[in-house]
């Protein structure tokens, strides 16, 4: 029997010819469709911006602070995922468990910070519909956020599955925790971009 | 269960040492792109300076973080392909980044509004960039 019909060698998982994973290699084709979804609403915002006659400066009509303590928060979230997949490497439950716990305590930090500028600005009457500048802001902060509430639940997840011995002792667990650090990361990278470009420029 | 090892968690030992080290640049680059905010350069420079923290940023996380530093070949191709197609959207818009700038600079709208000659006097109102334009100018 051939090894593409073959039930085992299909439940096996097995590896792409080159050596990547193909659960990995599925991660970074979902994450390549999430960098063109961004480029695009980047472009939307050069095409905003310089067609605009002023474009308001962040420290006037923003919170920086708040925003900077979230790029904190979200820089020392991917340093929980990242040591929560060394734990998880060395098969350290409990190392893992607190670290992925941290991660996502981190991330409802960030949200919780989101909230409060966000309900400042709905305070004064400011949405979407203010202004070009911050219907660009709530949309690409809104899908950002939207990713964080994604990375929660897929943590969260491997929060749980970490307690029930039959996932923890699966081989395929440590690529399961990779592919959410993988997600977790670019959405920090997203941010990375997000907070100049809205706040501070 | 799986019977072929996954070569690429051997490749990607963790390295808890370089983790805090990158965290480090990543808090002290944060403060930086604050601080450039901050000390008022004129606006093209603090963007430019701003992007290039931001990159160097993304580069640390990508790189170490997200292991793309020695990761497979077969990724990396495709990271390349997807940087290919974001460059296209993003490239035409330098252009028009470009020309709007050139449109909007003091001298092209000196050029496209000439003073009035009109009974001999001129307009010694100064040119508004960020002010909406009248009508009738």
């Amino acid at each position: 029997m051939s090894q593409a019909l073959n039930p085992a060698a299909l439940m096996d998982n097995a590896d792409t010819h080159s050596g990547v994973s193909n659960a990995k290699l599925g991660v970074w084709l979902f994450l390549a469709s999430e960098i063109m979804l961004f480029a695009t609403l980047f472009t939307s915002y050069i095409v905003l911006r310089m067609g605009s006659t002023s474009w308001p400066w962040g420290w006037d009509v923003l919170n920086v602070p708040l925003a900077t303590l979230n790029t904190v928060i979200l820089i020392t979230s991917s340093v929980t995922i990242v040591m929560a997949y060394a734990k998880a490497y060395d098969k350290d439950k409990s190392g893992f468990q607190r670290w992925m716990a941290a991660t996502i305590l981190l991330s409802f930090g960030f949200l919780v910070v989101k909230a409060f500028e966000y309900g400042a600005e709905f305070k004064l009457g400011i949405g979407p519909h203010t202004s070009i500048f911050y219907a660009i802001y709530f949309t690409m902060t809104g899908l950002h956020g939207i990713h964080i509430l994604g990375g929660i639940a897929l943590n969260g997840g491997l929060l749980y599955m970490s307690s029930v011995d039959e996932h923890w002792k699966n081989p395929l667990f440590l690529g399961r925790v990779e592919g959410a650090g993988l997600y977790w990361h670019f959405v920090d990278i997203v941010w990375i971009f997000l907070f100049p470009a809205l706040y501070l420029l | 269960m799986s019977k072929t090892p996954n070569v690429s968690h051997d490749e990607h030992r963790p390295n808890v040492a370089l983790y805090v080290k990158v965290f480090a640049a990543l808090m002290v680059l944060t403060m930086v792109t604050v601080i450039i905010s901050k000390v008022h350069l004129p606006r093209p420079q603090a963007i430019g300076l701003g992007i290039f923290v931001a990159l160097v940023k993304a580069s640390l996380v990508g790189a170490l973080f997200m292991h793309l530093w020695g990761e497979n070949k077969l990724i990396h191709n495709a990271l390349w392909i997807t940087v290919g197609c974001a460059a296209i959207l993003i490239i035409p818009m330098i252009d028009c980044v470009l020309v709007l700038h050139q449109a909007t600079s003091p001298m092209a709208v000196a050029d496209q509004h000439p003073p009035h000659h009109e009974g001999g006097h001129e307009s010694t109102e100064p040119i508004k960039l960020d002010a909406p334009k009248k009508a009738g100018h």
